[in-house]
């Protein structure tokens, strides 16, 4: 039982995922990739916010994700929209909220996570990350495995989490899409889903998929790369013969050409960073752009070359050794990609634990301290950032949420205290102006599998 | 009372070495109470001599200033420390056996030199309490190692013998009940059997196999001399153990105990500890529906003792990180001085180890001088002393983050390593 624990608890850690942020042209340019469609037609977002609240939160220490850390300041939201944030706001009618001693941030955004595709039981029947069968799966959407009564959702909303992107795992070179979602308790997985959020793909560098496909191949990195390359070059081809062909379908290739033009964001699982720069050739060669590198254990050996190609690194603090390409483990690795090229990095705090999500504000924490030892000036504000704004540019949804900006949506969290101590705890989450989580009166949605199982909460 | 035992240390400080004398001055330092008070510490001959409020000059040649600093006992971890380098390299892997099971000591294959030891020493710990992994019926033994630079380590042990019960793809948790109560049995009646090993029952694998090794391990915890240590989570399946050891008279520690909180009365009737993570709160399997934040609060107001490990991120890698886990219980609303207890004293009590994880005169010199509160997540690690020894903090990971961080100019690989 203890190896057995202690296989799932190592292979929850192996898969990860990968992910990208990068601008994208919303019109595709003479091919049918239906990517138009899915976005906006029969796979679109359902999600209908729960009623928004007007609401002024008064003098509290308010951190915008954009950088800045202000003490006694306001924040109005209300039509699920940020309206303003400022000191002594004026505002007619609104509910206020005594914030003295609070702290305010924007909502948290994991951008790596496998809730809803390894769902709480981890039981083989709900085991639905990884569609092991062929190193290339583009064609295998995450959000067709996401499990909407997953109980781990509410866990993470209590850590303060307003959105995550939920990729397939990393056993292949690409896994499939992966799909963001509102931490909304619905029934269906288009209730949850990100309004106009871009797809995404997972690409994995590495040992899983060597090691995985080790008797059929790919077993080598030398042969992941080649597979890489062919199936990008399959994707040219097809895309070559719409011109002829417009109404052909191939779901493989949709989605990698979905990624050549622009739509889709690359989402790669890298640990190291020489495979990292490899994977950055190959997007040179078939001219799409790499979003985000996740995991990077060693992404800050290349924290340089990262800020000059603007991509982002999603990593742990901390998290190191389970594997070899896992063992160069600098604590200080977030700090020094965020540090890089004069600030210019690309840093993101993610979890790829069901556990972990549900302290990313403590994961940044660490991360600022190994910074600071390592001689780094970083700001609270901007290490903020690493669990607000750079998730949510990674995932191509800063437009809408990831800061505290008039007119975003009004994704929040009111802190107990401040959100770089171990001692402080998300008291409220908004989630478009909706009260999603109230600690207070032990307001949180229940899934239907919590039902029935919890008779010690009415102890 | 101060000024009697300095004057009873007066020959003991003259009949030491002074390099080994260490006065830790001014640190706001964990007292066994489970209080924090402004103490000054004196260390001698690898032992704390005396803990009071001011002690004057006593010819210690090493003065450790920790003025508005915090000073605690070496944290006690629970983890594959040395014996795991990287955890998907079995080569690198001496955790687990298919020969021996209950008589399996994989502290004998410790490396002192492993970078996860070195990273945790760095970080605060000073002695882990190894934990087998053997494929069968039992894990093996439980051995506490202090974790100094070197090739000696002080260790304790066999401290337990480790087993699960529960969820499991093969046999009915009532068959393990039946299989657990006929092996006792069997053991007790063949106390004195020559056989170099048994087959418990005949036709069945390896995890029934039995060398004289386990047999003898067994037969410890048979005779009360150390505990039997079951990995269970379901809280039926914690009131069958309970009722197990109790029929059997074997001492018990429970270990994991996600959903201990429904049952702790009973726990803390038997008189039993529980070995956990605070931060274990999902349900992630079917014996764990009912994971709560809130297992550690309700197990202590039951008045269970407690201690904790980290069981997130890479295990024994970030060990250390047991501190997270205590700051957490304290945010769930443990108190403070109990979440402390949890990673220093309390495992050495529950375990029976002598010397170690408090801050008293006759312990051992596992000391921990800290910048901030040792619970935080900001906080650094300034001093780690272990058995009276200053030790050398410096690891791969630092540096590897000074190769990438200071100014280059040669590429790295011609960099010195220091």
């Amino acid at each position: 039982m203890i190896r057995k624990l202690l296989v799932i608890l190592v292979a929850l850690v192996l898969y990860g995922c990968s992910e990208e942020d990068s601008m994208f042209s919303s019109e595709a340019e003479g091919s049918v990739t239906n990517y138009e469609e899915n976005l906006h037609g029969t796979y679109a977002s359902t999600y209908v916010p729960l009623d928004s609240k007007n609401i002024v939160i008064r003098n509290a220490t308010v951190f915008d994700g954009d950088g800045n850390k202000f003490q006694n300041y306001d924040v109005h939201f209300s039509n699920g929209e940020i309206q303003a944030i400022g000191s002594g706001l004026i505002v007619d009618g609104a509910e206020e909220i005594d914030g003295t001693d609070k702290f305010v941030t924007p909502g948290i955004i994991d951008n790596h996570s496998h809730m809803g595709v390894y769902p709480a039981p981890g039981v083989r029947t709900s085991s639905d990350g990884n569609e092991a069968t062929n190193p290339v799966t583009a064609e295998v959407w995450a959000e067709h495995s996401v499990w909407s009564q997953d109980p781990q959702y509410k866990l993470a909303l209590a850590g303060g989490i307003t959105t995550f992107h939920v990729l397939p795992g990393s056993a292949n070179l690409f896994g499939g899409r992966g799909v963001t979602l509102k931490n909304v308790s619905a029934n269906t997985v288009p209730d949850m889903k990100f309004p106009s959020a871009p797809h995404s793909l997972k690409m994995a560098c590495g040992e899983n998929p060597k090691r995985v496909y080790s008797s059929s191949g790919p077993s080598t990195r030398m042969g992941n790369v080649a597979g890489y390359r062919d199936a990008w070059i399959g994707a040219e081809e097809y895309k070559k013969s719409l011109e002829k062909d417009p109404s052909q379908r191939n779901l493989r290739n949709e989605t990698l050409v979905g990624v050549l033009d622009g739509e889709i964001l690359v989402h790669n699982h890298c640990y190291r960073a020489d495979e990292m720069a490899t994977m950055i050739n190959i997007s040179e060669e078939f001219g799409y752009k790499v979003s985000t590198f996740h995991h990077g254990v060693e992404a800050y050996k290349i924290a340089d070359l990262l800020a000059d190609e603007g991509i982002c690194a999603a990593l742990w603090a901390d998290w190191w050794g389970f594997k070899h390409e896992a063992y160069d483990m600098s604590i200080a690795n977030i700090a020094i990609v965020d540090q890089a090229r004069g600030g210019t990095g690309c840093a993101i705090v993610h979890s790829d634990s069901a556990s972990g999500i549900q302290r990313l504000n403590q994961e940044a924490a660490k991360a600022l301290a190994a910074g600071r030892r390592a001689g780094f000036d970083i700001s609270e504000g901007r290490a903020m950032t690493w669990i607000t704004k750079n998730p949510a540019k990674s995932l191509g949804i800063l437009d809408q949420t990831g800061t505290l900006e008039q007119g975003k949506d009004a994704d929040l969290v009111i802190w107990d205290g401040n959100p770089f101590s171990v001692y402080t705890k998300a008291e409220q989450v908004y989630i478009d102006g909706a009260l999603a989580f109230d600690k207070a009166s032990n307001f949180m949605p229940h899934t239907d599998f919590d039902l029935g199982i919890k008779e010690w909460e009415d102890k | 009372m101060k000024l009697f035992r300095l004057l009873l240390l007066v020959p003991l400080i003259l009949f030491s070495d002074a390099d080994d004398m260490y006065l830790i001055k001014g640190g706001m330092t964990f007292l066994p109470d489970g209080s924090v008070a402004k103490k000054d510490i004196l260390v001698d001959e690898g032992q704390i001599i005396l803990v009071a409020d001011t002690i004057g000059d006593v010819g210690a040649e090493n003065i450790i200033n920790a003025e508005g600093k915090y000073v605690t006992p070496g944290l006690i971890v629970f983890s594959s420390l040395g014996l795991l380098e990287i955890g998907a390299l079995p080569q690198t892997n001496d955790t687990s056996s298919d020969i021996y099971n209950a008589g399996f000591d994989p502290s004998k294959a410790y490396n002192p030199f492993s970078q996860a030891v070195r990273l945790n020493r760095a970080k605060g710990v000073s002695s882990t309490v190894h934990v087998p992994r053997a494929s069968g019926y039992f894990s093996g033994l439980l051995t506490h190692t202090k974790i100094n630079d070197g090739y000696k380590q002080k260790k304790q042990g066999p401290l337990g013998l480790v087993t699960s019960y529960g969820e499991s793809y093969g046999d009915s948790r009532a068959a393990q009940l039946h299989f657990m109560e006929d092996l006792f049995d069997f053991v007790r009646s063949a106390n004195n059997s020559d056989a170099d090993e048994v087959q418990f029952i005949e036709g069945t694998n390896n995890e029934y196999k039995f060398t004289k090794r386990d047999l003898k391990a067994i037969n410890k915890v048979l005779d009360n001399e150390m505990p039997l240590v079951v990995l269970v989570s379901k809280a039926t399946d914690i009131l069958n153990v309970l009722k197990f050891a109790d029929n059997q008279q074997v001492d018990l520690i429970l270990w994991g105990a996600s959903e201990a909180h429904m049952v702790a009365d009973e726990i803390a009737r038997a008189g039993v500890p529980v070995i956990l993570d605070p931060l274990d709160n999902i349900p992630g399997s079917f014996d764990s529906l009912n994971a709560t934040y809130e297992n550690v609060i309700r197990l202590n107001e039951a008045g269970v003792e407690m201690a904790f490990y980290y069981a997130q991120g890479a295990g024994a890698h970030n060990a250390y990180l047991a501190t997270q886990s205590a700051g957490n219980a304290v945010a769930m609303g443990l108190d403070y001085g109990t979440a402390m207890k949890a990673i220093t004293s309390n495992p050495a009590d529950i375990f029976g180890l002598v010397g170690v994880g408090s801050i008293a005169p006759g312990f051992d010199a596992d000391l921990v001088v800290w910048d901030g509160d040792p619970l935080e997540l900001m906080s650094n690690v300034e001093n780690v002393l272990i058995d009276g020894v200053d030790q050398d903090l410096s690891n791969r990971y630092e540096e590897l983050t000074e190769r990438y961080t200071k100014e280059k100019e040669l590429p790295n690989s011609y960099r010195s390593r220091e």
